[in-house]
């Protein structure tokens, strides 16, 4: 990670306008046990005073007319509809995101997430809500550290949808320890039959720093055999490709027209301006971070009127490497023209083609026209493969810190 | 000081024995070395010497000591026991008058003992004698003396008894190298020569040489010339070890110091030349160096393939500093280019590795050590194998032949039997057995010296409770039913993996070689398959099975530098590893085919 060097603001260059607008709200009722996500429990803290920070950032940072917004966290639901009300006027103010935003995106989570608060979040120009449903078994949910029952998430999408949300996305976590495929084949039917318009169905980590990879290293869980995970992600896309779900991005699933444009911003590499402790935003070949710590942001923000905490700046061939990388793991997968776009690749020769004919030969990669794409076969090795890409085009590394 | 009052003398003897901490004692007594300098084997400078806690170069100090109201000055060389690095006390020996021959008095005389003793005899040195570690309760002097004398005919009966640890009997030592060893008889109104008996490199000073005077003196400024490579330089800085490094106007003929004229080109000094006056033409040359005998031979290969002149750097600037060590360029069909090098066995092979690695950052890529074999072609010419992968095919030769150690064994004659047996599993044919005393035994064998490398001397060790040791020197070379065991990943032969081995032991090798590469090379997307093969016909086999699942299942903006450091750290972990045909093979994978757990 980039050193914690004092930097000013002009070490990001301001983000244009209509870059995509990502707002992080850090509070969650309680942490889950497998989360890695910069959030914290809200209880004790002073809320209000954050978001004071957070619109002198907006004022600070925001991009005018940004083409999608996502407020991510954390479990922004859990803002009352007041400060709710509160951020979006600021927000508008000085972004006018309400008539340039194509898609404006809220996480959600259950136990804060009524047809009310639904209602009202699309008043203020949400077109979309993502719900964090993870799994419909108790036991599970209770592994998970979750506050919810499986129930009430099903009823939290339901108030979603009579509040009129037309696309809505559910998050579910498969290969938790114990599962079985039989088990998941059962619970994801069950979850498809509720007609989500999106499903965000991960395969679970382990992640550093949370409890759950504390139990697997202690012993307390067994991850599943990888031939079982193969198999959990084998039913996932047959399934949900039969509710109508296409599989457009390794663990991202949509009915027509519902696909997420701000995600599928990232995998094709494009800007984005991140707001909100640990918010990343990506301008140009500079990438950067704010603060991953709620106190560490504030004080920053006081002090300097901006939070980044590291920043890199990214060159050509790294670019190109990582333009390979995200691009892949969409389903329509990508060209070299494409990437070389993406990448603001200048060179007459493209080094990644080469490595892209290989993984064809080797039969990790097709071609669909011009494009290169996963075959089925390469699907579960999409870090194998972008290593072949970051190998040949950075083989010492990308690592360049300011 | 004049010529009288020197005395140049080396510390020889078996490994451990206490040649480093007597030369401790003797700093402090002359006065050298402050008590809150001290600390236990202070000439053992080297990062390696004292993590390990042994010698590994030969160190030369110079000390004061007064006897009868007079002063003299004694360069002293302490030098490392190990058999791998006999070289050092040879080239040491050239310094010198005369040597202590060290013998702990619980252990008595080992195989190192012999060999360095007889090393000091041909040099023609003075011996004296001495037991140490008289205080241990379990210690017998008297016994050992008997055996120095059966096993080395050298009179001991007034060998001094001393204990380097408490600093007992250390003054006598001192006194009687005064009066036994000769001061050294050069001239020194002649002209200067010199001879330059060790070298290391420093980064600020260049060539640092070791300098024996013969004959003449050498002032500072003098301008000089190396007599075999025909350079000239000025006398910069001029001194003596005391033991750091103290510069003086004058050295004169008898006398031990060091020379500093910022010497970068390596290639203008060579350890064994003679150093005399710029002025003087036709130079008479001193008697250099024997050529030393390579036992062990392993190709190097930088990691990273662009390393390959850093490496050169790196190996020059080793040799200087040990000249023991040889290299030449080297292309294998697996690993590129790298440098074939020549080692006096497996521990001075070791060392070298880990100095590169920490004095020089190279990372590298090792084969297995090898022997030189030599193969008489079809066409009568007969040539030089020095790794497995050169040897041209069967068809090709009428005899393949290996060379044989002449090994000899002391230890306790209750351990006959273990030993024997051990040196039959390793091809041994035995030549004699001597007594050296009542309970002390040589046994004398012709053993393949590839049998010896790799883990003989431990099975030694542990079939005689660790007080077997062993010595050997190289004879004949002899032909016997070997075969050359290569290694096919799938289906490619790798060169830097295959080996030479007795026909009767090339199925167990070749499953045990396979078995490690298994455990060795990591999972790949595709499958990989390992073959051990004589010829055309496969011996045995073991597959690797495809890595399945590799892939992050969340990405997204927050994440993306972040899984890319864990990509890019996935990779690093395959730093040291060489790309062969399409498969990662790390440098653990490679030291595979050597010998051990063949069951
Ligand atoms: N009890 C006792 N131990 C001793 C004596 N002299 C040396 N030792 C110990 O023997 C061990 C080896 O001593 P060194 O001085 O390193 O031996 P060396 O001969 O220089 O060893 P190499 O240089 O590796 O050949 C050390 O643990 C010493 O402390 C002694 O007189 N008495
Ligand atoms: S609700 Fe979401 S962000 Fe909050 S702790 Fe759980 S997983 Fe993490
Ligand atoms: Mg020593």
């Amino acid at each position: 990670m980039a050193g914690h060097a004092e930097l000013s603001i002009e070490s990001l260059p301001s983000a244009p306008a209509g870059t995509p607008l990502y707002v992080h709200l850090p509070f969650c009722v309680f942490k889950c046990h497998y989360c890695d996500f910069y959030s914290i429990p809200a209880e004790g803290q002073d809320i209000p005073g954050f978001l004071a920070t957070l619109e002198q950032e907006i004022a600070a940072r925001a991009p005018q007319s940004p083409t999608t917004v996502f407020f991510g966290g954390g479990t922004p639901s859990l803002l009352s509809i007041e400060q709710w009300q509160r951020l979006m006027a600021v927000l508008e103010e000085h972004t006018g995101f309400r008539s340039s935003a194509q898609e404006i995106t809220v996480e959600c989570n259950p136990e804060s997430l009524d047809e009310n608060k639904a209602r009202a979040l699309l008043d203020l120009g949400v077109t979309r809500l993502s719900i964090g449903l993870q799994s419909l078994r108790a036991q599970t949910l209770q592994q998970f550290g979750r506050v919810h029952s499986a129930n009430e998430a099903l009823e939290a999408f339901r108030a979603a949808r009579r509040a009129g949300c037309r696309s809505i996305n559910l998050d579910v976590i498969f290969a938790n320890p114990g599962q079985t495929a039989a088990q998941w084949r059962v619970d994801l039917e069950r979850i498809l039959e509720e007609g989500p318009d999106h499903l965000a169905a991960y395969n679970l980590t382990f992640e550093e720093a949370t409890p759950f990879l504390r139990w697997l290293e202690q012993g307390k869980l067994q991850a599943l055999p990888e031939e079982l995970e193969l198999e959990l992600a084998e039913i996932t896309r047959e399934l949900t490709t039969a509710a109508g779900l296409r599989p457009y991005e390794i663990s991202n699933f949509a009915r027509d027209g519902h696909a997420c444009h701000h995600n599928i911003n990232y995998w094709h590499n494009g800007p984005y301006a991140g707001l909100g402790p640990s918010a990343v935003s990506k301008i140009g070949n500079r990438r950067g971070g704010s603060a991953r710590s709620l106190p560490l942001y504030q004080k920053r923000m006081a002090q300097r009127g901006h939070a980044l905490d590291w920043s890199e700046t990214l060159d050509a061939q790294a670019r190109l490497a990582e333009t390979w990388w995200l691009g892949l793991r969409l389903t329509e997968g990508l060209s070299a023209r494409e990437a070389r776009e993406r990448a603001g690749f200048q060179d007459p020769t493209d080094p990644a083609v080469p490595v892209a004919e290989r993984l064809v030969q080797a039969g990790w990669l097709q071609r669909a026209g011009e494009r290169f794409q996963l075959t089925t076969k390469g699907l579960p090795l999409a870090d194998a493969i972008a290593s072949e890409f970051f190998s040949t085009l950075v083989p010492e590394g990308t690592a360049n810190p300011t | 000081m004049d010529i009288q009052h020197i005395r140049n003398f080396s510390i020889i003897a078996h490994i451990d024995h206490g040649k480093s901490t007597l030369a401790d004692r003797m700093l402090e007594l002359t006065g050298a070395v402050q008590q809150r300098d001290m600390k236990a084997q202070l000439l053992d400078d080297m990062e390696l010497e004292r993590e390990r806690g042994i010698t590994i170069k030969a160190h030369a100090v110079t000390v004061y000591h007064e006897k009868d109201g007079e002063r003299y000055q004694m360069n002293l060389i302490d030098t490392p026991g190990h058999v791998d690095f006999n070289y050092e006390v040879e080239k040491s020996m050239q310094a010198c008058e005369g040597a202590i021959l060290l013998v702990d008095a619980a252990q008595g005389v080992e195989a190192q003992t012999v060999a360095n003793a007889f090393l000091a005899i041909e040099a023609d040195l003075t011996i004296l004698p001495v037991l140490n570690k008289v205080d241990l309760v379990h210690s017998r002097p008297d016994e050992v003396a008997e055996e120095i004398e059966t096993s080395l005919a050298i009179e001991a009966t007034d060998a001094l008894h001393v204990s380097a640890k408490t600093g007992k009997g250390v003054k006598e030592v001192l006194d009687r190298i005064i009066e036994r060893v000769p001061p050294p008889t050069g001239d020194r109104e002649a002209p200067l020569r010199a001879l330059v008996f060790d070298a290391v490199y420093d980064e600020y000073r260049g060539v640092i040489v070791y300098l024996r005077l013969v004959d003449g003196r050498l002032h500072k400024r003098d301008k000089v010339r190396f007599v075999s490579t025909g350079s000239i330089f000025e006398a910069i800085d001029i001194g003596r070890f005391q033991p750091k490094m103290t510069p003086c106007q004058t050295l004169e003929a008898g006398e031990v110091g060091y020379f500093v004229s910022n010497i970068k080109t390596l290639g203008d000094v060579r350890v064994g030349d003679t150093m005399t006056l710029a002025s003087v033409k036709n130079p008479e040359m001193l008697p250099g160096y024997r050529e030393p005998q390579h036992m062990v031979f392993a190709d190097f290969y930088p990691t990273n393939p662009g390393d390959y002149e850093d490496m050169r750097d790196a190996l020059e600037t080793m040799a200087l500093t040990d000249s023991s060590l040889t290299f030449e360029p080297v292309t294998s069909d697996a690993l590129g280019f790298g440098y074939r090098c020549g080692f006096l066995g497996l521990l001075h092979m070791e060392i070298i590795q880990q100095r590169l690695e920490r004095e020089h950052d190279m990372d590298m890529i090792q084969t297995a050590p090898s022997v030189t074999y030599q193969v008489k072609m079809k066409t009568g010419e007969e040539i030089w194998v020095h790794s497995p992968g050169n040897l041209p095919s069967p068809d090709k030769y009428d005899e393949l032949r290996e060379p044989i150690a002449r090994v000899s064994m002391l230890m306790p004659a209750e351990f006959i039997g273990p030993v024997m047996q051990i040196t039959t599993d390793h091809r041994g044919v035995f030549v004699r057995q001597e007594h050296l005393s009542a309970t002390r035994v040589q046994l004398v064998y012709d053993i393949p010296l590839a049998e010896i490398m790799y883990d003989f001397y431990d099975k030694l060790k542990s079939a005689t409770r660790g007080f077997g040791t062993l010595n050997y020197d190289i004879g004949d070379y002899k032909a016997d039913n070997l075969v050359k065991l290569n290694i096919l990943v799938n289906g490619k032969e790798v060169d830097a993996l295959s080996s030479i081995v007795h026909h009767s032991r090339a199925d167990a090798r070749g499953r045990a070689v396979l078995k490690k590469l298994r455990k060795e090379i990591p999972r790949h997307m595709f499958e990989v398959r390992l073959q051990a093969a004589i010829g055309s016909k496969i011996l045995a086999r073991e597959n690797i099975a495809a890595l399945r699942k590799d892939v992050t299942a969340k990405c997204y903006g927050g994440d993306i530098t972040r899984k890319r450091k864990l990509l890019e750290k996935q990779k690093a972990g395959k730093r040291r590893m060489r790309q062969v045909g399409n498969v990662d093979i790390p440098q653990k994978a490679f030291l595979a085919v050597l010998g051990g757990d063949e069951k």
